[in-house]
């Protein structure tokens, strides 16, 4: 028994390891990565997205690829003058298929919950009583699925900031959950190397919701 | 696998050192030969490929050799694949175009008689939202139909008239099934409801003519209403309202959700306190239990199941024309059971199929006085279809439906009775055909025999739009539609058969960025209408002798844009009708249709109050009635019809709502019609009372709240 044990986490070790070994792949995703941290406009938007998808269409098994994918076009959306729906929608998509290939993803279902926000916001008053639930919901899974996402802590900070602001009742909750965002954030740098290609993105919002705390 | 997979990527990348590049370049315009940036270019397979530029130009290296294939996507587009042999040379790639996808979202929709009010369709006049914030409406689904173009309120009646045609004629549907008596039975001029709780419909499709084959035994209209998908978490939701009071439980999880509901209502308290126009022996009162669970299937199934099980009832005394007493005593009992259960299944290929069953039970025990009532009526609908979508141009939706039917009336102090029992048969079949994204043609057929009336017949139904810009669409809709008569008539002569009649609908839909603009032009013809000698209460020698039209154009314009925070619409129908049916040997304006019909609702939100205040005004210009006093038929016309309603709803935190609603708040005496005696009196006058409202102003107060581990959640949907 421990024997197999030993067996199947050397299996294990070593498929992690081939996985980290595919040079092409990190490199390439390193490369998109790069372009999608500085995004000045439409044209170069489409391109990064673009680079996503060959990534994930030539590498059907990572989840990563689609993952940023879908949140270009949200940051997308969310920018320039574009079909929100459309670019919401086409986001939803990716999201879905990469949760197909990693169930149970807490970045995932954090960007799941984001895309939801977004399309709650082309239309707040007649999707906000049907989505505002949804997202919550979705933000609350990303938690309890890891506890350590800041990103899933700080969209949730977002939508309490929301609805404190609707509801005029002080946004201690909200500047709480940021606060929990940022530490987890500091966290996760310690881990960030060149090589890092997991999402790391958030910090600065999570910032922007402390701003409306004292 | 993993390291055999790299060291193929290696060699490859190897080779590519070794052996050079091959360049790929191209360009990629739409169907009309512009340019399209942004398409993705790559080689199947591999990472290498290009974004297409400003110019629709694109140009990259790759390592690969030999046959590859080159794909082409973009979003909104139907994507391309091509085969190139990469040679290590430069390779100018054909000009591809790229055919624009038809989605929902591009498509052109048919507006003609057409009123979605979803989240779904861009073409919405109406979001379910609104159904409960139309003061008017007072919470009841039909209630905010009634500001819409195409309706005239009929404030002593509550239900929905559409275009010159009486209540009967509008058919009403839950997720597609049939709901026998949908509103709830009341007495004369004491105004109804329609059974069902505006919360548990996530988006309703109302037609006010031209429509579906999917849809028949509706001369005027169809009102489809869509039930939720699964609930999304656990919450109790209590309501404490002035008339009553309720509560509802939800459990759900990602597989299956259940509310169940049951609430009470009581007008006596109200009714004590608020002074009544009528005599009221015992105010309207009722019980309801309600169950609604929904079940995910496999990947892409749901099954949905709906009961509702009620009863009522209330007692009044109706003051008779040319007498002093308090008149006849009505009383009135009703209960009534509806279960439904669907089940909806994408398949492989584009397939979707659909089959449910439907059961409503009524029963009412009517007294006038010592006199006894008792009528009993069943309906089973039982409906399966299958949709296909052949391409993004061309799909269509096949079905078979039948309905067991059966109505009895009964004397229990006389021991008479009569009843029928009915079974009808349809078939239906429809194709949706793009010609391009702003073209459509919608063609149907529908089938149908009645085994009491032995009769078969076909309704053919036809509708087009074309998007003539890129918010403007005209549509048109035609078709011919068949009704059995109502049970009342149909049990006392068996034989009657189908009323019909024809649509012609001509639309102008403008919907941009918040303003929808909408005017339809329609002219309807009816035949084989129900005629009778005597009086509506005791109709002899009835036959399929009536006949009439109706004509008329509606205007709805509706802003969310213009004034900040502010939603409003603004409706006027006009519409000339005349029948010959019922007891009139002419053709007459019926009493139902006011020619001239206006309305507007306007909600205005105040963020600091967390409040939202709203108003609704209605406006018409008379009932007409049979005054004997004067020769011929319809002679008369009552003074126009006016009512203004506000509400107030105000969240004070995310869970709880406050609603407080007035109707009619300037206290208007509407009248409806008269009453005269049978016979004139010693002046030789014929006496009259009028028909007017059970109370100058209706008020309502409710206090809804949600407890959930979610603290946001509130129950917006009770209203």
């Amino acid at each position: 028994m421990k024997k197999s044990i030993l067996t199947f986490a050397l299996i294990f070790m070593w498929i992690t390891f081939v996985k980290a070994m595919d040079p092409v792949y990190e490199a390439a995703m390193q490369k998109q990565i790069q372009a999608m941290n500085s995004i000045p406009n439409l044209e170069t938007a489409q391109q990064v997205t673009n680079g996503f998808i060959r990534i994930a269409e030539a590498k059907n098994e990572e989840w990563l690829p689609l993952y940023y994918a879908a949140y270009t076009n949200v940051m997308s959306a969310f920018r320039f003058e574009v079909n929100k729906d459309q670019y919401f929608d086409q986001a939803l998509q990716w999201v879905n298929k990469a949760a197909e290939i990693s169930p149970d993803n807490s970045e995932i279902t954090a960007l799941h919950g984001f895309v939801i926000m977004g399309k709650l916001s082309v239309d707040p008053a007649s999707r906000g009583q049907e989505m505002s639930p949804m997202a919550m919901q979705l933000f609350s899974k990303a938690i309890n699925q890891d506890r350590e996402n800041p990103r899933a802590v700080t969209l949730m900070a977002q939508m309490e900031l929301g609805m404190s602001q609707f509801f005029g009742s002080g946004p201690e909750k909200a500047c709480g959950m940021a606060r929990l965002g940022l530490e987890l954030f500091k966290k996760e740098k310690m881990k960030i190397t060149d090589e890092y290609i997991l999402p790391t993105w958030g910090e600065r919002d999570a910032e922007g919701i402390l701003k409306n705390c004292n | 696998m993993k390291t055999l997979y790299l060291f193929t990527y290696l060699f490859f990348l190897q080779i590519g050192f070794l052996f050079g590049q091959s360049q790929i370049s191209g360009i990629i315009t739409d169907e009309k030969g512009i340019p399209l940036p942004g398409v993705n270019i790559f080689i199947r397979g591999s990472f290498d490929g290009a974004s297409s530029d400003i110019e629709g130009k694109y140009v990259f290296e790759t390592t690969l050799e030999g046959e590859q294939t080159l794909v082409f996507q973009f979003l909104g587009f139907k994507g391309k694949e091509l085969s190139i042999n990469c040679n290590q040379q430069k390779i100018q790639v054909e000009s591809i175009h790229l055919i624009e996808a038809i989605t929902e979202m591009n498509a052109v929709t048919i507006s003609a008689g057409a009123m979605d009010a979803s989240d779904e369709s861009k073409a919405v006049i109406l979001k379910p939202i609104d159904i409960v914030t139309t003061p008017s409406a007072m919470g009841d689904v039909v209630g905010a139909f009634q500001t819409l173009p195409g309706t005239s309120t009929v404030g002593n009646d509550g239900r929905l008239f559409v275009r010159g045609g009486d209540a009967s004629e509008v058919g009403i549907y839950v997720d597609g099934m049939r709901v026998g008596n949908a509103y709830g039975t009341t007495a004369a001029n004491v105004p109804t409801r329609t059974r069902f709780n505006a919360n548990l419909f996530k988006g309703t499709f109302f037609s006010t003519g031209g429509y579906s084959a999917e849809y028949g035994q509706a001369l005027s209209s169809a009102l489809a209403l869509k039930t939720k998908d699964l609930a999304i978490r656990n919450q109790g939701d209590l309501s404490i309202m002035s008339v009553g009071g309720g509560y509802s439980h939800t459990l759900a999880n990602e597989k299956h959700s259940i509310t169940l509901s049951a609430n009470y209502f009581d007008l006596q308290p109200y009714q004590n306190l608020i002074k009544q126009n009528f005599d009221w022996e015992r105010s309207p009162h009722s019980w309801d239990l309600e169950l609604a669970a929904q079940q995910k299937i496999k990947k892409n199934g749901l099954v949905k199941v709906l009961a509702r099980t009620e009863s009522g009832g209330m007692s009044l005394w109706r003051p008779e024309p040319g007498k002093e007493e308090r008149g006849i005593l009505t009383d009135i009992n009703n209960s009534y059971s509806y279960v439904q259960t669907n089940y909806r299944q994408a398949l492989k290929n584009n397939w979707t199929l659909f089959s449910g069953i439907a059961l409503s039970h009524n029963k009412d025990e009517i007294g006038l006085d010592s006199l006894q009532i008792h009528r009993i009526s069943n309906l089973t609908h039982i409906k399966s279809t299958a949709t296909k979508d052949f391409s993004d141009r061309l799909s269509a939706n096949t079905g078979i439906e039948v309905y067991l039917h059966g109505y009895k009336e009964l004397l229990p102090n006389k021991n008479l009775s009569r009843k029928i029992d009915e079974t009808e048969a349809y078939l239906f079949t429809e194709w949706d055909w793009y010609l391009n994204k702003d073209f459509i043609v919608r063609g149907g057929l529908r089938g149908g025999r009645s085994q009491l009336s032995d009769q078969y017949w076909l309704d053919p139904r036809i509708s087009l739009a074309y998007k003539v810009s890129e918010s403007g669409t005209i549509s048109f809709a035609s078709g011919k539609f068949h009704q059995l008569p109502v049970d009342n008539y149909r049990v006392i002569e068996n034989s009657l058969q189908n009323s019909n009649s024809n649509h012609l609908i001509l639309n102008y839909l403008y919907a941009n960025n918040g303003i929808t603009f909408r005017s339809e032009l329609f002219y309807k013809s009816y035949d084989r209408l129900v005629t009778f000698e005597g009086y509506p209460q005791d109709p002899q020698q009835l036959t399929n002798g009536g006949y009439g039209n109706a004509k008329g154009f509606d205007l709805f314009y509706r802003d969310r844009k213009s004034i900040k925070n502010t939603d409003f619409w603004v409706t006027y129908s006009f519409v000339d009708s005349e029948r010959k049916f019922d007891q009139y040997s002419n053709q007459v304006q019926p009493n139902f249709a006011p020619k001239h019909n206006f309305s507007i609702v306007a909600k205005h939100f105040i963020t600091n109050l967390n409040s939202q205040f709203g108003a609704s005004f209605s406006l018409n210009d008379g009932y007409t009635y049979a005054n004997p006093n004067f020769p011929g038929e319809m002679n008369s016309k009552t003074e126009s019809y006016q009512s203004l309603s506000l509400s107030w709803s105000y969240l004070p935190k995310p869970n709880l709502i406050i609603h407080l609603a007035c109707s009619n708040v300037l206290g208007r005496e509407n009248i409806f019609g008269y009453t005269y005696t049978q016979n004139p009196n010693e002046m030789g006058v014929f006496e009259s009372l009028p028909s007017g409202q059970v109370a100058p102003r209706f008020l309502f107060l409710g206090i809804f709240l949600t407890i959930s581990k979610d603290k946001t959640a509130n129950n917006l949907n009770n209203l």
